[in-house]
């Protein structure tokens, strides 16, 4: 159900990958999904599937959360899974009616779902162990070469920031407005399609309305607290690495130069 | 008419321990009833209105209307939301049509009214809470924040309910319209025939309007009497974290201090009342 989606929710506790700085996170999920695409033997997705479950263990993250995350794109996989079983030209181990399933077939079918999942439950961890500023702080600092040639990175980053930080007030504004609409008697699991975006509208229009006016509102609020726009804003807590974060990088390229070197040499 | 008994809820979340809202809360909603609802933040007060049209199910107990069991298989909660509106916190933020009569409709074409009905009873209570006819096709957000509020409760009553709630109908609102909303109120109860629940933090109009009065805290049903009853058990009250009307306060000063009043006053007028009394007993003693 629309009720219960966890993006982007900060999973609050301390662990080694909070502290974590974020531009190291960054990394490292980019490095995870480069990794993942190297991937040809179907076994070795064992390899990302143990590192994740044992970063989930070391976030403390609780594995209910590991599962929010895949619940939400579940009917994606299997689309994916069966689709790609369907379609695939090859060797035929079994056929029915229309259908050819092939061998070929199979494997890409386990190795694109799991490249899917593993793809989205990694990067669930990254927005469970920051919190949208740290992230936000982490991206502004790793792009800031780029504001030179004239890329607002800084504007960039506040945009990122508070985007991530309206999606769980908007559930939680949803969730209000369905049972405020439900109490005038809008069934929003009833009739047909018409009927059903019908009832989309009563929704999407308050919700969109509540977003304008909270903009604006914040907008007033932060101007109101000095905030100019301006990229000569000093930090309270600036972004430094410590020993953990130099471990992590060397860890991350060993990472990923294993994968390269099973990649083009085995 | 709506009676509930022994009715639980706790919220079932996924990983957190599960954490009982509302424990064991029997009541009984009567014709012509007004009743005020108060209980301080977190104590359950908007859980439980949301029980009253079943937009939540109770995780035990029942609840009656007319005697039929709401909970029971192939009972309509359509049928319940027609005959009990529910105004939430700020309603007006759930104002969405192009225009304030078609927003005001909304609600009973969604009960299967045509459109000449839905459009009579729209119009009805728009006039009812006092909304001027030239903002009929006016957009909603072009209203003042009080006026919205005011269509966002025409839209519930358009419904025609039996039983009206309102959960902090004055909330953030300048105690001129606060004033105003509570007069609707009790202009909507005289003319309609109907109950009310209104869930609120002013004592001050829960003391004047309800003829009786519910405690909720911890989730608990703690008390259920007139208003003079509840509001002179001062101490308690206060236990619970809920003030009491200022002229009760006063007066239950006054009576520790030693001043031989029979009872803490709910409102001004009995207050000045018992007080004259007293002092011209003083003077003719």
């Amino acid at each position: 159900m629309i009720r219960d989606i966890t993006i982007g929710q900060y999973y609050d506790v301390p662990s080694v990958i909070h502290r974590l700085d974020p531009r190291v996170k960054l990394m490292g999920v980019l490095i995870y999904i480069v990794a993942l695409f190297l991937i040809r033997n179907p076994v070795l997705y064992i390899v990302p599937l143990v590192v994740t479950i044992v970063l989930y263990a070391a976030a403390k993250v609780p594995a209910s959360y590991f599962f929010k995350g895949l619940r939400g794109i579940i009917l994606l996989l299997l689309f994916t899974f069966v689709f790609r079983m369907l379609y695939t030209p090859g060797d035929v181990i079994a056929s029915f009616w229309i259908f050819n399933i092939t061998s070929q077939g199979v494997v890409k079918a386990i190795q694109m779902t799991a490249r899917i999942a593993l793809m989205i439950t990694g990067a669930a961890l990254i927005s469970y162990t920051s919190t949208p500023k740290a992230l936000a702080d982490g991206l502004e600092k790793a792009f800031s070469c780029f504001q030179r040639i004239g890329i607002p990175v800084h504007d960039m980053a506040i945009i990122v920031m508070i985007a991530f930080r309206f999606i769980p007030i908007m559930f939680e504004e949803l969730n209000l407005l369905m049972d405020a609409q439900a109490a005038r008697g809008a069934k929003f699991s009833e009739g047909n399609i018409l009927q059903k975006c019908k009832g989309v509208i009563t929704l999407l229009l308050p919700l969109f309305m509540m977003s304008v006016n909270r903009s604006s509102d914040l907008a007033m609020a932060m101007e109101a607290r000095g905030y100019s726009g301006s990229h000569e804003v000093s930090r309270m807590y600036p972004l430094r690495y410590r020993t953990a974060d130099y471990v992590s990088y060397v860890l991350l390229a060993l990472y990923l130069a294993a994968f390269i070197f099973i990649r083009v040499f085995l | 008419m709506l009676k509930g008994e022994n009715i639980s809820f706790s919220y079932n979340q996924a990983g957190a321990e599960e954490k009982a809202v509302l424990k064991n809360i029997s009541f009984e909603i009567r014709e012509g009833d007004f009743i005020g609802l108060i209980g301080s933040s977190g104590s359950g007060k908007t859980t439980f209105v949301k029980h009253l049209n079943g937009l939540l199910k109770a995780t035990s107990g029942t609840i009656t209307y007319n005697g039929q069991n709401i909970y029971e298989k192939g009972y309509k909660l359509s049928n319940l939301r027609k005959e009990v509106g529910l105004v939430f916190q700020y309603p007006e933020h759930q104002l969405f049509g192009s225009t304030v009569l078609k927003d005001t409709m909304y609600g009973p074409r969604n009960l299967g009214m045509t459109d000449e009905e839905a459009e009579e009873s729209a119009k009805s209570s728009l006039k009812l809470v006092g909304v001027d006819e030239s903002y009929y096709y006016a957009s909603p957000m072009e209203l003042s924040g009080g006026q919205k509020r005011c269509v966002a409760i025409a839209g519930v009553l358009a419904m025609k309910p039996k039983i009206l709630v309102l959960d902090e109908p004055a909330a953030g609102l300048d105690p001129e319209t606060k004033f105003m909303i509570f007069d609707l109120i009790r202009r909507i109860q005289t003319e309609r025939n109907i109950a009310i629940v209104l869930v609120s933090h002013h004592m001050e109009d829960v003391a004047q309007f309800a003829n009786r009065v519910w405690v909720l805290h911890d989730g608990t049903l703690k008390m259920d009497d007139t208003p003079a009853n509840v509001f002179a058990k001062v101490d308690q009250l206060d236990e619970m974290g809920i003030g009491v009307p200022q002229i009760t306060q006063l007066t239950y000063e006054l009576m520790k201090s030693g001043m031989p009043l029979p009872h803490a006053a709910i409102s001004v007028d009995e207050a000045a009342k018992m007080l004259t009394h007293l002092l011209r007993k003083g003077a003719n003693a």
